[in-house]
């Protein structure tokens, strides 16, 4: 009986996230079209600042900005699933499929960053070589490793968003219609469930992760440095590919946190994304949170303390300097706000709240990467960039985006989640065998007074 | 596989207090051997009091060297407790629940010892006392409070502190069971530490909801302890090697992965001594070891960023000292070991399952991350200061003398000596924990597997 209201549930759960992808939520088609245009508009900006040329390194601040917002955001979301998946926790499973479709954004990313490629300096200025972690390395190293790094990753996430999915296309195969029922057959390469393809599914799922972990690290390690660190003569800062990365995944499970509270509202997945995965994530932003200010106060006061010219500089220029205001913005939405909102744990269970939380996180982020970016781009010149610092009198002034920046980081921001909104149409967000994972290894129990939750925890 | 086994609560008292209520025959000619070391180091201590500091190998200019070492290796040792205490706490970790008693412990004597050392290095030690009181307004000297070597024992003071209610909280349900199990003056002893305990619900809900508010407010302390053990280095700029941004996350990785370390150790040996079979298991080793791949993996990344940073300036004093780091003898040397043992061995062992679920294989491993972590330390503090720099007038290697060595000898038998007189009188695994995951897991049958089962109250 017990085996017959279970086997119920799992062809409700699949027939219910299978519909997902067929039946559009409201005024779906006017969202595509909008950002459809906006895409459009994105690419064109692109293009104009293709046209102006890469002699002016400041122009292409503000995109190198954008880059590096899409990059942190988008690509940092497939490790909330990686993490928790690899540690066992229970409570990651029905968001590991929205966190792992953010691959698919890396797509937008890598291509976008082609052009910043070219735009940044080579290894050798004026006969000279100038610092960079490229010691004796090849003059255009950074370009030809940070082209192969981030199409790696790119390449890295939709492997590992095909491996975790092909349970759900080999349910689409026999429970869905149309060419999704043709994709499902194709695609799913005959899994039918025995004990070896699934072995073989888990082991494929954690040494990708694992890869992708890897992979974004390095991404991470390289992009900080090359394209930011390195362009400042005398900015020399261990912690900071850390600090990068360590933002990164904050904006990750911001925008996992958005991706979820948007799949309830517009996608009907009010079943299966419930307040503990929020809760369990919100712990998870918090840390991030902390994080950030540990992470800046320990660079900071190294330099304080430091007292030299270039540790002088470092705070000046990257601080207290022109973009002050950008760092308070980012000081307090990235870190601040969010610490003295997330530490209540009633807000930690409000979902409405988080989602809150998340844009405020995600907007600091996008602050703290214009006050780095648009400052190591502006501040970049072949004569400076051999100096031992940047004397004040070289420090850039504010610098305000153009119209082409703010055309090309909404045209960005647009495509990204146009091609987010369009993957949805093929996976559910929601994975299928992940639920049913759910539902066979989770049951409410009577104890004593209480119902407590038994999780099965299988090896 | 499961280990695990179902055990009465008459059962788990009988095995856990047996150290405590009768004395093991291996006991005494233990604590005697110890205690030979503990006297004669005390002696030592006391012989370099009386002759003063010349009779170790400390010279200008290399006046930190190895109690300094040790004083920081001990620092990161006492990292254990919280992280595996509190982080796992708080996470939920099931697995945590034999060995946080011991991990609390080692945290609470490893901070004791880490004391002595500043306190030996300051040669005169009973001239401390001028510098707290009776203080010279005076002359209007006033301490610097700006200084990490006075944040320091503020520090490292809270974080005892803390600790050791830590330990106590979490040891008073357990007190009071050998109240109840004792005579004479033990029981009158037993019946003070108790304070009353019947455990009652009222009780029961203080004493987890203090576990988790100490869990929480102790996390700070934590990653603040050995933070500004690293600024006392990073802050100076004078010394190559050791202004660098990243020292504050680098030292509480270490500290973390040398913690852990320490408790597998102590595990084993626990294991081994009171034939604890039912409670320590493989799996705790297992788990312990995958959570040390990670830390080991995360603190071996900023050891190569330590070092990319160092030389990434091309400033000629840093290069030539890790030139002398890493190519010169007998530094070179130190180095290999120092890799090998901190990393490529014990990591090497543990990725394959075999390995972690061998109890010997663990033991050793662990030992061999701690004399790796040792060395690193040990690579931090004195090349840096041997090292010939321009406006050094006298320069020379730095030996450590047999009296050095002696202590750090005696420091290794005061620890285990206080641990194992610890472990006569309270139980060294919390009994109230092992009921209470007797209660919290079960086991069930899916299909034909027989999946673990864990216990949680519904959010």
């Amino acid at each position: 009986m017990a085996q017959e209201t279970n086997s119920a549930k799992y062809s409700k759960a699949t027939l219910d996230l299978i519909n997902t992808t067929m039946i559009a939520p409201k005024k779906m088609k006017l969202i595509i079209m909008i950002l459809s245009i906006l895409s459009i508009l994105g690419i064109i900006g692109i293009v104009l600042k293709i046209l102006n040329g890469f002699e002016d390194k400041s122009a292409w601040g503000y995109y190198a900005a954008t880059i590096s917002f899409l990059l942190t955001t988008a690509a940092a979301a497939p490790m909330v699933a990686i993490a928790p998946t690899i540690a066992k926790a229970d409570w990651v499973r029905p968001i590991t499929r929205i966190a792992s479709l953010f691959s698919v954004v890396g797509i937008v990313t890598a291509l976008a960053s082609i052009p910043l490629i070219f735009a940044l300096p080579p290894l050798i200025v004026d006969e000279t070589r100038r610092r960079s972690i490229w010691f004796e390395a090849t003059n255009y190293s950074p370009h030809v490793w940070f082209a192969l790094s981030i199409f790696g990753l790119t390449l890295c996430g939709l492997g590992l968003l095909y491996s975790s999915s092909i349970p759900d296309l080999a349910a689409m195969r026999d429970h869905g219609t149309g060419w999704r029922k043709k994709m499902g057959k194709s695609l799913s390469r005959g899994f039918i469930g025995t004990d070896s393809q699934w072995k073989s599914l888990q082991m494929r799922i954690g040494m990708m992760g694992t890869f992708y972990f890897l992979m974004l690290m390095f991404v991470n390690f390289l992009f900080s440095i090359d394209f930011a660190l390195s362009l400042v003569a005398g900015w020399k800062d261990a912690i900071f590919p850390m600090y990068h990365a360590m933002t990164s995944l904050q904006s990750g499970i911001a925008i996992c946190i958005l991706a979820m509270f948007f799949a309830r509202k517009y996608w009907g997945m009010e079943n299966y994304i419930k307040v503990p995965q929020f809760w369990a994530l919100s712990k998870l932003q918090l840390a991030t949170t902390v994080l950030w200010f540990y992470f800046f106060y320990s660079a900071f006061i190294v330099f304080w303390y430091g007292r030299s010219a270039s540790d002088q500089m470092v705070i000046n220029l990257l601080i207290i300097g022109p973009y002050l205001p950008v760092f308070l913005g980012a000081f307090f939405l990235e870190f601040f706000v969010p610490w003295w909102i997330l530490v209540w744990n009633r807000v930690r269970k409000s979902i409405p709240s988080l989602a809150v939380v998340a844009c405020l996180v995600l907007i600091g982020v996008l602050l703290d990467r214009i006050r780095i970016f648009v400052i190591s781009w502006s501040t970049y010149s072949n004569e400076v960039i051999h100096k031992k610092f940047v004397p004040e009198q070289d420090f850039p002034q504010f610098m305000y985006p153009s119209v082409a920046d703010i055309i090309v980081f909404i045209g960005l921001v647009s495509l990204s989640t146009l091609i987010f909104i369009l993957s949805t149409r093929i996976l559910p967000l929601v994975s299928v065998w992940e639920t049913h994972q759910s539902l066979l290894l989770t049951k409410v129990v009577k104890y004593v007074r209480t119902d407590v939750i038994a999780i099965g925890k299988p090896d | 596989m499961q280990q695990r086994r179902k055990l009465d609560q008459k059962q788990i008292n009988q095995e856990l207090l047996s150290g405590n209520l009768k004395t093991p025959k291996w006991y005494i000619p233990t604590m005697l051997f110890l205690g030979f070391f503990v006297v004669t180091g005390f002696a030592t201590i006391l012989y370099m009091f009386n002759k003063g500091l010349g009779v170790t190998g400390l010279s200008r200019p290399v006046y930190w060297g190895l109690f300094i070492t040790t004083f920081v290796f001990w620092v990161g040792i006492s990292h254990a407790g919280i992280m595996i205490s509190a982080i796992l706490r708080l996470t939920q970790a099931e697995w945590r629940r034999p060995v946080t008693r011991a991990a609390e412990l080692l945290t609470v004597f490893s901070l004791l010892t880490a004391l002595f050392f500043p306190l030996m290095h300051a040669g005169r030690p009973w001239r401390i006392v001028y510098w707290l009181m009776p203080y010279d307004f005076a002359r209007g000297i006033w301490p610097n409070v700006r200084s990490p070597l006075f944040w320091d024992p503020i520090a490292i003071g809270t974080y005892l502190t803390g600790s050791t209610l830590f330990l106590y909280i979490a040891l008073i349900p357990d007190l009071a069971v050998l109240r109840d199990r004792t005579t004479g003056w033990q029981k009158v002893f037993y019946t003070i530490l108790a304070l009353g305990w019947r455990g009652n619900p009222r009780q029961w809900l203080l004493q987890a909801v203090a576990g988790i508010l100490l869990s929480a407010l102790m996390l700070p302390i934590f990653v603040s302890v050995h933070s500004i053990v690293s600024w006392d280095f990073a802050i100076t700029p004078s010394v190559e090697g050791w202004h660098s941004t990243i020292f504050a996350p680098y030292f509480v990785i270490g500290a973390v992965h040398s913690g852990v370390s320490a408790v597998v150790t102590m595990m084993a040996l626990m294991r081994w001594l009171w034939k604890w079979n039912n409670h320590i298991r493989p799996e705790h080793f297992d788990a312990l070891a995958r959570l040390l791949i990670v830390v080991a993996t995360a603190w071996l990344g900023c050891t190569f960023l330590e070092l990319i940073f160092s030389v990434y300036g091309r400033e000629a004093p840093e290069i030539a000292l890790r030139e002398l780091m890493i190519f010169t003898w007998p530094w070179n040397l130190l180095f290999i070991i120092f890799l090998l043992t901190g990393y490529i061995i014990p990591v090497g062992f543990w990725i394959f399952k075999k390995a972690r679920n061998n109890i010997v294989i663990m033991f050793w491993t662990s030992i061999l991350v701690n004399v790796g972590m040792w060395l690193e330390r040990f690579l931090i503090i004195v090349p840096g200061l041997a090292r010939k720099q321009p406006f050094t007038f006298t320069w020379e290697a730095y030996t450590p003398s047999l009296v050095e060595w002696y202590i750090l000898v005696w420091s290794f038998a005061w620890v285990s000596f206080l641990m194992l007189l610890f472990a006569r009188f309270f139980p060294l695994i919390p009994l109230f924990e092992t009921k209470e995951s007797q209660v919290f897991t079960s086991e069930t049958k899916i299909g034909r597997a027989t999946v673990p089962v864990i216990y949680r109250e519904e959010d």
